[in-house]
Protein backbone atom coordinates (compact mmCIF):
# COMPACT_ATOMS: atom_id res chain seq x y z
CA UNK A 1 0.00 0.00 0.00
CA UNK A 2 1.39 3.44 -0.97
CA UNK A 3 1.06 6.46 1.09
CA UNK A 4 0.24 9.73 -0.30
CA UNK A 5 0.11 13.04 1.76
CA UNK A 6 -0.04 16.92 0.94
CA UNK A 7 -1.82 20.15 2.39
CA UNK A 8 -3.22 18.06 5.29
CA UNK A 9 -4.94 15.09 3.25
CA UNK A 10 -3.12 11.84 3.93
CA UNK A 11 -4.37 8.66 1.80
CA UNK A 12 -3.25 5.07 2.55
CA UNK A 13 -4.37 3.95 -0.89
CA UNK A 14 -5.76 0.98 -1.63
CA UNK A 15 -4.11 -1.50 -4.55
CA UNK A 16 -4.88 -0.69 -7.53
CA UNK A 17 -5.88 3.62 -7.24
CA UNK A 18 -3.33 6.55 -8.44
CA UNK A 19 -4.02 9.58 -6.43
CA UNK A 20 -3.08 13.04 -7.29
CA UNK A 21 -3.00 15.65 -4.29
CA UNK A 22 -1.98 19.35 -4.95
CA UNK A 23 -3.26 22.86 -4.93
CA UNK A 24 -3.75 25.22 -7.97
CA UNK A 25 -2.11 28.00 -8.75
CA UNK A 26 -3.35 31.52 -8.66
CA UNK A 27 -3.50 34.68 -9.92
CA UNK A 28 -3.54 38.36 -7.30
CA UNK A 29 -5.60 37.59 -4.30
CA UNK A 30 -7.21 34.38 -5.54
CA UNK A 31 -6.82 31.75 -2.77
CA UNK A 32 -6.91 28.02 -3.61
CA UNK A 33 -7.28 25.11 -1.34
CA UNK A 34 -6.88 21.37 -1.61
CA UNK A 35 -7.61 19.31 -3.93
CA UNK A 36 -7.35 15.26 -4.22
CA UNK A 37 -8.35 12.93 -6.99
CA UNK A 38 -8.08 9.03 -6.78
CA UNK A 39 -8.95 6.71 -9.62
CA UNK A 40 -8.12 3.78 -10.38
CA UNK A 41 -6.75 4.74 -14.02
CA UNK A 42 -3.81 7.07 -14.68
CA UNK A 43 -5.15 10.48 -13.76
CA UNK A 44 -4.69 13.04 -17.12
CA UNK A 45 -2.34 15.74 -15.34
CA UNK A 46 -4.49 18.36 -16.51
CA UNK A 47 -7.70 16.86 -15.11
CA UNK A 48 -10.52 19.62 -13.99
CA UNK A 49 -11.23 19.58 -10.05
CA UNK A 50 -14.84 17.62 -10.57
CA UNK A 51 -12.89 14.90 -13.22
CA UNK A 52 -12.90 16.74 -16.27
CA UNK A 53 -10.99 15.38 -18.61
CA UNK A 54 -10.57 11.81 -16.68
CA UNK A 55 -14.33 10.83 -16.39
CA UNK A 56 -14.95 10.20 -19.77
CA UNK A 57 -11.65 7.87 -19.82
CA UNK A 58 -13.17 5.40 -17.69
CA UNK A 59 -14.17 1.89 -18.13
CA UNK A 60 -16.93 0.39 -16.46
CA UNK A 61 -14.40 -0.96 -13.75
CA UNK A 62 -13.15 1.93 -12.86
CA UNK A 63 -13.52 4.30 -10.02
CA UNK A 64 -13.20 8.29 -9.94
CA UNK A 65 -13.44 10.37 -6.76
CA UNK A 66 -12.36 13.77 -5.52
CA UNK A 67 -12.24 15.26 -1.79
CA UNK A 68 -12.21 19.21 -2.80
CA UNK A 69 -11.71 21.46 -0.41
CA UNK A 70 -13.47 25.16 0.10
CA UNK A 71 -12.68 28.29 2.23
CA UNK A 72 -12.94 29.18 5.65
CA UNK A 73 -15.83 31.61 4.63
CA UNK A 74 -17.89 27.66 4.30
CA UNK A 75 -17.57 26.84 7.74
CA UNK A 76 -20.42 27.64 9.53
CA UNK A 77 -22.83 27.19 6.28
CA UNK A 78 -25.95 24.95 6.35
CA UNK A 79 -24.31 22.84 3.64
CA UNK A 80 -21.73 21.73 5.70
CA UNK A 81 -23.32 20.96 8.86
CA UNK A 82 -22.65 17.26 8.59
CA UNK A 83 -19.07 16.64 10.54
CA UNK A 84 -17.43 14.29 10.05
CA UNK A 85 -16.50 12.58 6.40
CA UNK A 86 -18.26 9.68 5.68
CA UNK A 87 -16.92 6.57 5.52
CA UNK A 88 -19.26 3.85 4.65
CA UNK A 89 -21.62 4.59 1.80
CA UNK A 90 -24.37 2.00 0.56
CA UNK A 91 -24.97 0.95 -3.41
CA UNK A 92 -28.26 3.04 -2.62
CA UNK A 93 -26.17 5.98 -2.54
CA UNK A 94 -24.83 6.27 -5.81
CA UNK A 95 -27.16 7.48 -8.78
CA UNK A 96 -26.97 8.08 -12.37
CA UNK A 97 -28.20 11.34 -12.10
CA UNK A 98 -25.76 12.73 -9.57
CA UNK A 99 -23.18 13.33 -12.21
CA UNK A 100 -20.93 16.39 -13.02
CA UNK A 101 -21.10 15.13 -16.06
CA UNK A 102 -23.74 12.83 -17.39
CA UNK A 103 -21.97 9.84 -19.05
CA UNK A 104 -24.47 7.29 -20.13
CA UNK A 105 -23.87 4.19 -18.00
CA UNK A 106 -22.35 5.91 -15.05
CA UNK A 107 -23.12 6.85 -11.48
CA UNK A 108 -22.36 9.54 -9.03
CA UNK A 109 -22.59 10.56 -5.29
CA UNK A 110 -21.54 13.57 -3.45
CA UNK A 111 -21.63 14.52 -0.11
CA UNK A 112 -20.65 17.93 1.66
CA UNK A 113 -19.10 18.32 5.44
CA UNK A 114 -16.87 19.80 7.22
CA UNK A 115 -13.47 17.43 8.38
CA UNK A 116 -10.84 18.46 10.83
CA UNK A 117 -12.41 22.00 11.44
CA UNK A 118 -12.05 22.07 7.20
CA UNK A 119 -14.62 22.57 4.73
CA UNK A 120 -15.26 19.52 1.75
CA UNK A 121 -16.74 18.06 -0.67
CA UNK A 122 -16.45 14.14 -1.66
CA UNK A 123 -17.52 13.39 -4.65
CA UNK A 124 -17.18 9.81 -6.75
CA UNK A 125 -18.11 8.12 -10.08
CA UNK A 126 -18.72 4.65 -10.67
CA UNK A 127 -17.89 3.80 -14.12
CA UNK A 128 -20.66 1.61 -14.25
CA UNK A 129 -23.86 1.89 -12.09
CA UNK A 130 -24.75 -1.46 -13.00
CA UNK A 131 -21.71 -2.73 -11.30
CA UNK A 132 -22.23 -0.45 -7.87
CA UNK A 133 -22.66 -3.60 -5.92
CA UNK A 134 -18.68 -4.34 -6.37
CA UNK A 135 -17.31 -0.85 -7.26
CA UNK A 136 -18.93 0.53 -3.81
CA UNK A 137 -17.25 -1.32 -1.31
CA UNK A 138 -13.62 -0.31 -3.22
CA UNK A 139 -15.26 3.67 -2.59
CA UNK A 140 -15.54 2.54 1.09
CA UNK A 141 -11.79 1.65 0.96
CA UNK A 142 -10.54 4.37 -0.25
CA UNK A 143 -12.94 6.25 2.31
CA UNK A 144 -11.58 4.86 5.10
CA UNK A 145 -7.89 5.41 4.19
CA UNK A 146 -8.37 9.03 3.97
CA UNK A 147 -7.30 11.51 6.87
CA UNK A 148 -7.35 14.95 7.05
CA UNK A 149 -5.27 16.94 9.39
CA UNK A 150 -6.71 21.05 10.58
CA UNK A 151 -6.26 23.77 8.87
CA UNK A 152 -3.32 24.78 11.73
CA UNK A 153 -1.64 21.62 11.33
CA UNK A 154 -1.62 22.43 8.01
CA UNK A 155 -0.34 25.64 8.03
CA UNK A 156 2.38 24.69 9.43
CA UNK A 157 3.34 21.94 7.65
CA UNK A 158 6.59 21.42 6.16
CA UNK A 159 7.82 21.99 2.38
CA UNK A 160 8.44 19.16 -0.14
CA UNK A 161 10.82 21.47 -2.54
CA UNK A 162 14.27 20.86 -2.66
CA UNK A 163 16.45 22.71 -0.36
CA UNK A 164 18.31 24.44 -3.31
CA UNK A 165 15.11 25.91 -4.99
CA UNK B 1 55.85 -59.80 -4.98
CA UNK B 2 55.86 -57.56 -1.85
CA UNK B 3 57.56 -54.65 -4.38
CA UNK B 4 54.31 -54.95 -6.37
CA UNK B 5 51.69 -54.64 -3.66
CA UNK B 6 53.91 -52.03 -2.11
CA UNK B 7 53.72 -50.31 -5.48
CA UNK B 8 50.13 -50.57 -6.26
CA UNK B 9 49.01 -49.35 -3.17
CA UNK B 10 51.32 -46.51 -3.66
CA UNK B 11 49.60 -45.65 -6.70
CA UNK B 12 46.56 -46.09 -5.94
CA UNK B 13 47.14 -43.37 -3.04
CA UNK B 14 48.38 -41.27 -5.55
CA UNK B 15 44.83 -41.83 -7.67
CA UNK B 16 43.31 -40.71 -4.82
CA UNK B 17 44.85 -37.81 -4.01
CA UNK B 18 44.08 -36.90 -8.01
CA UNK B 19 41.05 -37.46 -7.95
CA UNK B 20 40.07 -35.72 -4.18
CA UNK B 21 42.26 -32.27 -6.17
CA UNK B 22 39.92 -32.44 -9.12
CA UNK B 23 36.76 -32.94 -7.17
CA UNK B 24 37.51 -29.75 -4.40
CA UNK B 25 38.81 -27.65 -7.72
CA UNK B 26 35.21 -28.38 -9.61
CA UNK B 27 33.79 -27.20 -6.05
CA UNK B 28 35.56 -23.65 -6.32
CA UNK B 29 34.87 -23.50 -10.12
CA UNK B 30 31.17 -24.12 -8.94
CA UNK B 31 31.16 -21.51 -6.11
CA UNK B 32 32.72 -19.13 -8.42
CA UNK B 33 30.15 -19.22 -10.76
CA UNK B 34 27.76 -18.86 -8.39
CA UNK B 35 28.55 -15.73 -6.63
CA UNK B 36 28.90 -14.59 -10.55
CA UNK B 37 25.32 -15.52 -10.79
CA UNK B 38 25.71 -18.19 -13.02
CA UNK B 39 23.83 -20.87 -11.37
CA UNK B 40 23.11 -24.79 -12.16
CA UNK B 41 19.36 -25.26 -12.21
CA UNK B 42 16.50 -22.46 -12.02
CA UNK B 43 17.74 -19.66 -9.80
CA UNK B 44 14.10 -18.77 -9.39
CA UNK B 45 13.33 -22.32 -7.68
CA UNK B 46 16.84 -22.53 -5.67
CA UNK B 47 15.80 -23.56 -2.56
CA UNK B 48 17.00 -21.14 0.95
CA UNK B 49 16.95 -18.56 -1.34
CA UNK B 50 15.74 -15.20 0.71
CA UNK B 51 13.29 -13.06 -0.86
CA UNK B 52 12.85 -14.88 -4.31
CA UNK B 53 9.46 -14.87 -4.88
CA UNK B 54 8.54 -18.58 -7.24
CA UNK B 55 7.92 -17.48 -10.74
CA UNK B 56 10.08 -16.76 -14.01
CA UNK B 57 13.23 -14.15 -13.50
CA UNK B 58 12.63 -10.97 -15.38
CA UNK B 59 13.75 -10.63 -18.61
CA UNK B 60 17.04 -8.30 -18.61
CA UNK B 61 18.75 -5.55 -20.79
CA UNK B 62 22.08 -4.11 -20.48
CA UNK B 63 24.98 -5.58 -18.13
CA UNK B 64 24.25 -8.34 -15.93
CA UNK B 65 22.38 -6.58 -12.48
CA UNK B 66 24.12 -7.62 -9.32
CA UNK B 67 22.93 -11.43 -8.17
CA UNK B 68 21.25 -10.35 -4.49
CA UNK B 69 18.69 -8.66 -6.57
CA UNK B 70 16.47 -11.38 -6.70
CA UNK B 71 12.89 -9.71 -6.32
CA UNK B 72 10.56 -9.41 -8.40
CA UNK B 73 7.90 -7.54 -6.08
CA UNK B 74 6.38 -4.05 -8.09
CA UNK B 75 4.95 -1.67 -5.50
CA UNK B 76 3.34 1.57 -6.02
CA UNK B 77 5.30 4.70 -6.93
CA UNK B 78 4.47 7.22 -4.03
CA UNK B 79 6.54 10.58 -4.02
CA UNK B 80 6.09 14.58 -5.29
CA UNK B 81 6.07 15.80 -8.65
CA UNK B 82 8.63 18.54 -9.81
CA UNK B 83 5.77 21.01 -9.12
CA UNK B 84 5.33 19.83 -5.00
CA UNK B 85 2.22 17.60 -5.40
CA UNK B 86 1.65 14.89 -3.90
CA UNK B 87 1.52 11.59 -6.53
CA UNK B 88 0.75 8.18 -6.27
CA UNK B 89 0.55 5.65 -8.93
CA UNK B 90 -0.40 1.69 -8.89
CA UNK B 91 1.40 -0.70 -10.46
CA UNK B 92 -0.09 -3.92 -9.46
CA UNK B 93 -3.95 -5.08 -9.33
CA UNK B 94 -3.81 -2.77 -12.51
CA UNK B 95 -4.33 -4.49 -16.04
CA UNK B 96 -1.85 -2.35 -17.80
CA UNK B 97 1.91 -2.45 -17.77
CA UNK B 98 3.80 -0.28 -16.39
CA UNK B 99 7.19 1.02 -17.55
CA UNK B 100 8.96 3.06 -14.73
CA UNK B 101 12.21 5.20 -16.09
CA UNK B 102 14.55 6.21 -13.35
CA UNK B 103 16.65 9.00 -14.42
CA UNK B 104 17.96 11.56 -13.01
CA UNK B 105 18.50 15.54 -13.99
CA UNK B 106 22.47 14.98 -14.24
CA UNK B 107 23.24 11.90 -15.70
CA UNK B 108 24.43 12.58 -18.98
CA UNK B 109 23.14 9.21 -20.43
CA UNK B 110 19.65 10.70 -19.35
CA UNK B 111 19.83 13.81 -21.41
CA UNK B 112 18.68 11.25 -24.74
CA UNK B 113 15.81 9.92 -23.06
CA UNK B 114 14.51 13.05 -21.17
CA UNK B 115 14.80 14.12 -25.05
CA UNK B 116 13.04 11.13 -26.14
CA UNK B 117 10.18 11.49 -24.05
CA UNK B 118 9.75 14.66 -25.18
CA UNK B 119 8.33 12.75 -28.59
CA UNK B 120 6.19 10.22 -26.83
CA UNK B 121 4.75 9.46 -30.66
CA UNK B 122 8.12 8.17 -31.72
CA UNK B 123 8.18 5.65 -28.71
CA UNK B 124 6.27 3.29 -30.46
CA UNK B 125 5.08 1.89 -26.91
CA UNK B 126 2.35 -1.18 -27.38
CA UNK B 127 -0.87 -0.19 -26.31
CA UNK B 128 -1.38 -0.33 -22.77
CA UNK B 129 1.83 0.11 -21.36
CA UNK B 130 2.02 3.15 -19.07
CA UNK B 131 5.21 5.18 -18.98
CA UNK B 132 6.19 6.75 -15.74
CA UNK B 133 9.78 8.66 -15.20
CA UNK B 134 10.96 8.50 -11.16
CA UNK B 135 13.60 10.13 -10.17
CA UNK B 136 14.91 10.78 -6.79
CA UNK B 137 12.97 12.77 -4.17
CA UNK B 138 13.54 16.59 -3.73
CA UNK B 139 15.96 15.69 -0.98
CA UNK B 140 18.38 14.24 -3.67
CA UNK B 141 17.09 16.06 -6.86
CA UNK B 142 16.51 19.64 -7.94
CA UNK B 143 12.49 19.60 -8.47
CA UNK B 144 13.49 22.53 -10.82
CA UNK B 145 15.68 20.72 -12.94
CA UNK B 146 13.44 17.96 -13.29
CA UNK B 147 10.88 20.43 -14.44
CA UNK B 148 13.11 21.59 -16.65
CA UNK B 149 13.78 18.13 -18.45
CA UNK B 150 10.03 16.55 -18.37
CA UNK B 151 8.20 17.47 -21.40
CA UNK B 152 4.59 18.46 -20.66
CA UNK B 153 2.07 15.40 -20.37
CA UNK B 154 5.43 12.72 -18.93
CA UNK B 155 4.16 11.66 -15.74
CA UNK B 156 6.77 12.08 -13.14
CA UNK B 157 7.43 11.35 -10.03
CA UNK B 158 10.37 12.54 -7.80
CA UNK B 159 10.35 9.53 -4.96
CA UNK B 160 13.69 8.34 -3.51
CA UNK B 161 11.67 5.31 -1.99
CA UNK B 162 10.71 4.54 -5.12
CA UNK B 163 14.23 3.72 -6.08
CA UNK B 164 15.04 1.80 -3.02
CA UNK B 165 11.92 -0.76 -3.18
CA UNK B 166 13.33 -1.26 -6.92
CA UNK B 167 16.64 -1.76 -5.50
CA UNK B 168 17.65 0.79 -8.18
CA UNK B 169 21.34 0.43 -9.24
CA UNK B 170 21.94 3.72 -10.88
CA UNK B 171 20.50 5.77 -13.86
CA UNK B 172 19.22 5.71 -16.28
CA UNK B 173 17.04 2.33 -15.55
CA UNK B 174 14.13 0.58 -16.57
CA UNK B 175 11.80 -1.92 -15.14
CA UNK B 176 8.43 -2.95 -16.64
CA UNK B 177 5.70 -4.14 -14.40
CA UNK B 178 2.91 -6.59 -15.54
CA UNK B 179 -0.35 -5.22 -13.05
CA UNK B 180 -2.56 -8.12 -13.69
CA UNK B 181 0.36 -10.50 -12.23
CA UNK B 182 1.82 -7.55 -9.70
CA UNK B 183 5.12 -8.38 -11.07
CA UNK B 184 7.99 -7.07 -12.09
CA UNK B 185 8.73 -8.84 -15.96
CA UNK B 186 12.01 -6.63 -17.60
CA UNK B 187 14.28 -4.62 -15.95
CA UNK B 188 17.78 -3.47 -16.80
CA UNK B 189 19.98 -0.74 -18.45
CA UNK B 190 19.27 1.03 -21.90
CA UNK B 191 21.09 4.44 -23.41
CA UNK B 192 18.68 4.53 -25.84
CA UNK B 193 14.80 3.65 -26.21
CA UNK B 194 15.48 1.29 -28.68
CA UNK B 195 16.65 -1.08 -26.51
CA UNK B 196 14.03 -0.58 -23.78
CA UNK B 197 11.51 -1.20 -26.47
CA UNK B 198 13.29 -4.72 -27.57
CA UNK B 199 13.14 -5.41 -23.71
CA UNK B 200 9.27 -4.93 -23.61
CA UNK B 201 8.63 -6.58 -26.16
CA UNK B 202 10.84 -9.51 -25.29
CA UNK B 203 9.34 -9.34 -21.78
CA UNK B 204 5.50 -9.14 -22.80
CA UNK B 205 6.38 -12.24 -24.88
CA UNK B 206 7.56 -13.78 -22.15
CA UNK B 207 4.95 -12.95 -19.87
CA UNK B 208 2.23 -14.58 -22.03
CA UNK B 209 3.97 -17.26 -22.58
CA UNK B 210 4.56 -19.41 -25.82
CA UNK B 211 2.33 -19.62 -28.70
CA UNK B 212 1.48 -23.38 -29.39
CA UNK B 213 0.11 -23.20 -32.48
CA UNK B 214 2.69 -21.52 -34.19
CA UNK B 215 6.01 -24.08 -33.95
CA UNK B 216 8.67 -21.27 -34.93
CA UNK B 217 7.61 -19.04 -32.71
CA UNK B 218 8.07 -21.21 -29.76
CA UNK B 219 11.61 -22.36 -31.05
CA UNK B 220 10.43 -26.01 -30.92
CA UNK B 221 12.60 -28.53 -32.49
CA UNK B 222 12.66 -32.29 -33.52
CA UNK B 223 9.57 -34.37 -31.88
CA UNK B 224 8.20 -30.89 -30.19
CA UNK B 225 8.09 -29.56 -33.35
CA UNK B 226 6.32 -32.30 -35.23
CA UNK B 227 3.85 -32.72 -32.02
CA UNK B 228 3.21 -28.83 -31.98
CA UNK B 229 2.81 -28.70 -36.07
CA UNK B 230 0.27 -32.02 -36.48
CA UNK B 231 -1.81 -30.07 -33.56
CA UNK B 232 -1.96 -26.98 -35.80
CA UNK B 233 -3.49 -29.35 -38.45
CA UNK B 234 -6.00 -31.24 -36.94
CA UNK B 235 -7.16 -28.15 -35.17
CA UNK B 236 -7.67 -26.71 -39.05
CA UNK B 237 -9.37 -30.26 -40.05
CA UNK B 238 -6.71 -31.85 -41.70
CA UNK B 239 -6.50 -35.29 -40.82
CA UNK B 240 -3.82 -38.01 -41.09
CA UNK B 241 -4.56 -38.68 -44.96
CA UNK B 242 -5.97 -35.61 -46.35
CA UNK B 243 -5.70 -35.04 -49.79
CA UNK B 244 -3.87 -32.31 -49.42
CA UNK B 245 -1.12 -33.27 -47.31
CA UNK B 246 0.04 -35.08 -51.00
CA UNK B 247 0.13 -32.75 -53.68
CA UNK B 248 0.02 -34.15 -57.36
CA UNK B 249 0.92 -30.82 -58.90
CA UNK B 250 2.23 -27.09 -58.35
CA UNK B 251 -1.69 -26.38 -59.35
CA UNK B 252 -2.20 -28.35 -56.31
CA UNK B 253 0.07 -25.93 -54.21
CA UNK B 254 -1.25 -23.12 -56.09
CA UNK B 255 -4.25 -23.08 -56.95
CA UNK B 256 -6.33 -20.77 -58.98
CA UNK B 257 -2.70 -18.26 -58.63
CA UNK B 258 -0.71 -19.83 -61.22
CA UNK B 259 -0.44 -18.00 -64.40
CA UNK B 260 1.36 -19.46 -67.86
CA UNK B 261 2.66 -17.50 -70.33
CA UNK B 262 4.26 -18.32 -73.26
CA UNK B 263 6.48 -20.99 -72.15
CA UNK B 264 4.43 -22.65 -70.13
CA UNK B 265 5.79 -21.73 -67.36
CA UNK B 266 3.31 -21.17 -63.80
CA UNK B 267 5.69 -18.41 -63.11
CA UNK B 268 6.28 -15.91 -65.88
CA UNK B 269 3.74 -13.55 -64.84
CA UNK B 270 1.58 -12.12 -67.34
CA UNK B 271 2.77 -13.63 -70.15
CA UNK B 272 0.31 -13.53 -73.71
Amino acid sequence: MATVEAHGIRARLPEGFDAHIFRRSTIGDERSYAVAHFATFPIPADTGDFGGGAVTLMRPSDIFAVLFEYGPESLGKKLFAERGMPRALQASDFRPTVLRRGLQGQAGTQWFFTESGRPFTFYAVLGAYSRRAVLVPKVNSLLSSLTVASAAATAGGGSTASPWN
Amino acid sequence: MLALVVTLTVVVVLLMVLVAGLLRSHADILRALHALGVGVGDPAGRPGATGAPSGPTPVTIGPPLPPERRSTTAPAVAGVTPGGDARALAVSGVERYTLLAFLSSGCSTCQGLWRAFASPGTLALPEGVRLVVVTKGPELEIAGEVAAKAPPGLQVVMSTEAWSDYEVPGSPFFVLVDGAAGRRVGEGVANHFHQVADLIRRAMVDARGPVEHTASTTHLDGPARESANDAALIRAGILPGDPSLYPRSLEDVFQGTAVRGAGGSPYQGTGR
